[in-house]
């Protein structure tokens, strides 16, 4: 009915049998539009769904497995040898809150946490806003403080115990230089802890300074330049200029250095093992020792969620009383 | 051309998935290569001791020539532990395994493993002379609620290692080791002392073992402990498993001993490798165990060293005697020629050639009229010492339940009263409520 079709229609190759003339152009146009979903759904769905598959059964059964069998075992009694699980409900639960060895697992972990994070975000501020002023050889110290961070917590351990030995360590003999009696810093109930938290605010601080320089990159120079003109001083500028637009930068760094400090493992492992009187073992320590010196299956997946629980309840807390003030600043 | 590509990407990616199915299924259970039956032995053994044990195999496989030795080497003994358990899950265990006493409760109770008696008691079993030939004090770990689930590979105890050097400068007599533990703490005394006057000892009498309770040298050090509680007459638990007994009078003589030792010789700066410590002349005496034996001939040359039983308690002489245990799986698909290599292991002659070639304890009493060992033992008297003291080496009673727990407990109580300076008595009861805490929780 309607003869002029396009010329180079007709000169297609591909459909040269097509009976072109019986088609109206809506039919040609449907025709066209269904070979081309086929084509789209061919490409993104199977295609794309075969180069993801090896990735998908990795994380299924590696990581959304576990989770959701190791939440299976919190109600169950199971030695890992055996092939049946016993269910035991609520027991293990209840068995864990009224351990004191738990309750002093669990202050540890604070006394870890309020030792590293404040310190280590005040730290970390300071020194990437000291680095990105025009000083010499700044990268090469960007560098340095940015090296613990790759290194393997494994190592770094061992280099910090060698560091902190009573009898050849390079702690106690700097301190002898002023004149203060050598400490067994990792075998001294109060010191452990202590020492363990120099360690990790070493070992972190790196990461935060960087995410720091970004977020004080980030802040126009101009703001600065109208405050000048205003008479801002150089405090004046960083408390009512840097600090509030670096407000999610650091409202991220602390739910990260959080969740980080909570759940500390390698260091403690290698450094105290949880002592002197476990005064060092923290959760992940404890979690670890149950799970895989006792063969508590059960028990250790009772842990390993509560420290979830804790976790989900303090980024909560923290994403609804801070976001409002984060974002009003901005 | 598009079409083609596809059907390359399809055919690729199916083809690498399958192959991921099949290296995942390709876990050699396929035991038998023609007539020879193949079995698979799974062990942690240090790695000085590996050449001793593949000459061993050697012999066993040119003696029956039918069964092939599989040895596989697994770095520690945790880990293969950890190892142990996934292959069990999973239908892969090996016929025979190297095992710590310790996880005996969790293999029995999870029928992963067979009586001993099952292939003691057949046709080609071990007869009743040759069963009491074997230390009691082995066969006592090797059995879980008094029925045999493994046999002992070696043997090991501890004895003294002291410097004869330090000794004669002290003004002591090197060939008159302390024998008691009165001597022992008056040696350890006049064996320490501050040379540079800066208020450090430099060089310390007696090593006492403090670790870290949690820490992976706490089962070494409650180890080191358990002859001071057998010596001074104490136990680690009753005969009924209802009860731990190790905060007993005896119990806390022990630990106060510990303590003293502790304080008096200022340890709590101490570093804790010790035979760093005592290889460049700053240590006089410590426990230590035979598998070291080989190592400190090269690494002690420059001394003139030697080990000496331990001193006696009040009680009795004693000394703890271990070693490893080796257990045939259910899974095996041989298990007679598993249980043929196990009682291989338990002749004489063959526990002498491994004791002499690996540096452990022979685990019978027969293995002392093999003449080679003989000649041996006269070549080497440190060697003898352990040897001799296999007599009144004992065995903790094995802990049915709860085992890495208790000895664990009993690693804190040490703790306790040296780094956390509690009275002995107390800290073992704190540490003894916990353990029969544990006890209670036990469904018999």
């Amino acid at each position: 009915m309607v003869p002029n079709l396009p010329t180079d229609e007709l000169n297609n190759p591909e459909q040269p049998n097509l009976p072109t003339d019986s088609l109206s152009p809506e039919t040609q146009r449907e025709s066209e539009a269904v070979e081309y979903n086929e084509n789209r759904l061919d490409k993104s769905g199977i295609q794309a769904f075969l180069f993801l598959s090896p990735t998908l059964v990795i994380v299924l059964t590696f990581i959304v497995f576990p989770i959701f069998f190791s939440f299976y075992l919190s109600f169950h009694e199971w030695n890992m040898f055996s092939t049946n699980q016993k269910f035991v409900g609520l027991e293990n639960y209840i068995r864990l809150l009224s351990d004191p060895e738990f309750w002093q697992v669990l202050k540890n972990t604070l006394i870890y946490t309020i030792g590293t994070v404040p310190v280590n975000m005040a730290f970390s501020l300071a020194v990437a806003y000291a680095l990105l002023q025009k000083i010499k050889g700044r990268k090469l110290l960007r560098t340095m403080f940015f090296a613990p961070v790759i290194i393997s917590p494994v190592a770094a351990a061992v280099i910090w115990r060698w560091l902190y030995d009573p009898n050849y360590g390079l702690v106690n003999y700097s301190l002898n230089i002023f004149g203060i009696d050598p400490i067994n810093w990792l075998k001294h109930p109060q010191g452990a802890m202590a020492a363990l938290i120099i360690v990790g605010i070493w070992k972190y601080f790196g990461i935060n300074m960087v995410l720091f320089s970004a977020g004080l990159q980030a802040i126009p120079e101009h703001y600065y330049e109208a405050a000048e003109i205003d008479g801002a001083g150089r405090f004046a500028k960083f408390w009512n200029i840097t600090l509030p637009l670096l407000a999610p930068t650091t409202f991220f760094i602390l739910i990260m250095s959080m969740i980080t400090s909570i759940q500390v493992f390698d260091l403690v492992y290698v450094l105290t093992s949880g002592g002197p009187l476990g005064s060092t073992e923290v959760l992940v320590v404890y979690l670890y020792d149950h799970a895989f010196k006792f063969f508590n299956m059960g028990y250790a997946s009772a842990v390993a969620y509560v420290m979830f629980a804790i976790l989900i309840v303090l980024t909560l807390v923290q994403v609804k009383y801070m976001k409002s003030k984060v974002y009003k600043a901005i | 051309m598009r079409l083609y590509n596809k059907n390359i990407i399809t055919k690729l990616l199916i083809a690498s998935l399958l192959l991921m199915g099949f290296v995942g299924c390709s876990s050699d259970k396929s035991n038998s290569s023609g007539d020879k039956v193949q079995i698979t032995f799974w062990h942690s053994f240090v790695s000085s001791t590996v050449p001793a044990l593949n000459s061993l195999i050697d012999e066993f496989e040119k003696e029956f020539p039918g069964i092939d030795v599989n040895a596989q080497y697994v770095p520690t003994g945790d880990a293969l532990a950890q190892k142990l358990i996934t292959s069990v899950q999973s239908n892969t265990a090996p016929d025979i395994s190297w095992i710590h006493a310790h996880y005996l409760q969790d293999l029995v109770q999870s029928k992963a493993i067979y009586r001993m008696d099952h292939f003691i008691d057949g046709e080609n079993g071990l007869s009743e002379e040759t069963m009491n030939d074997i230390y009691p004090a082995l066969l006592q770990y090797a059995s879980w609620k008094d029925t045999l689930y493994s046999l002992p590979m070696e043997a090991t105890n501890l004895a003294l290692l002291y410097n004869k050097t330090m000794f004669r400068e002290a003004g002591l007599d090197p060939e008159q080791p302390p024998q008691t533990w009165e001597e022992l703490k008056s040696y350890a005394k006049k064996l320490t002392f501050d040379e540079d006057g800066d208020g450090r000892n430099d060089q310390i009498g007696f090593f006492v073992p403090i670790y870290p309770a949690g820490g992976p040298q706490s089962g070494w050090m409650v180890w080191q402990w358990m002859p001071f509680l057998w010596q001074s007459g104490g136990y680690i638990v009753n005969n009924e498993q209802t009860r731990v007994l190790y905060n007993s009078s005896a119990g806390a003589q022990a630990l106060k001993l510990w303590q003293d030792l502790y304080f008096a010789l200022d340890l709590s700066t101490f570093s804790t490798d010790f035979d760093a410590a005592f290889s460049a002349g700053h240590l006089a005496m410590a426990m230590d165990g035979p598998w070291n034996l080989p190592r400190y001939k090269d690494l002690l040359q420059n001394l003139d060293w030697a080990f000496a039983p331990l001193p006696a308690g009040e009680e009795k002489r004693a000394t703890i005697a271990g070693g490893e245990y080796l257990v045939i799986f259910k899974q095996s698909e041989h298990p007679d020629a598993a249980w043929q290599f196990l009682k291989w292991m338990t002749r004489p002659e063959t526990q002498a050639k491994w004791s002499m070639d690996s540096g452990y304890l022979p685990i019978r009493h027969a293995v002392l009229d093999v003449p080679e060992f003989q000649e041996y033992l006269d070549e080497n008297p440190n060697f003898k010492v352990f040897v001799e003291q296999m007599e009144y080496a004992q065995a903790q009673r094995s802990l049915d339940y709860y085992s890495m727990q208790i000895l664990r407990h009993i690693g804190e109580a040490i703790e306790m009263a040296t780094v956390g300076e509690r009275s002995p008595q107390e800290a073992l009861n704190i540490s003894a409520k916990k353990s029969n805490d544990l006890l209670d929780r036990v469904e018999r």
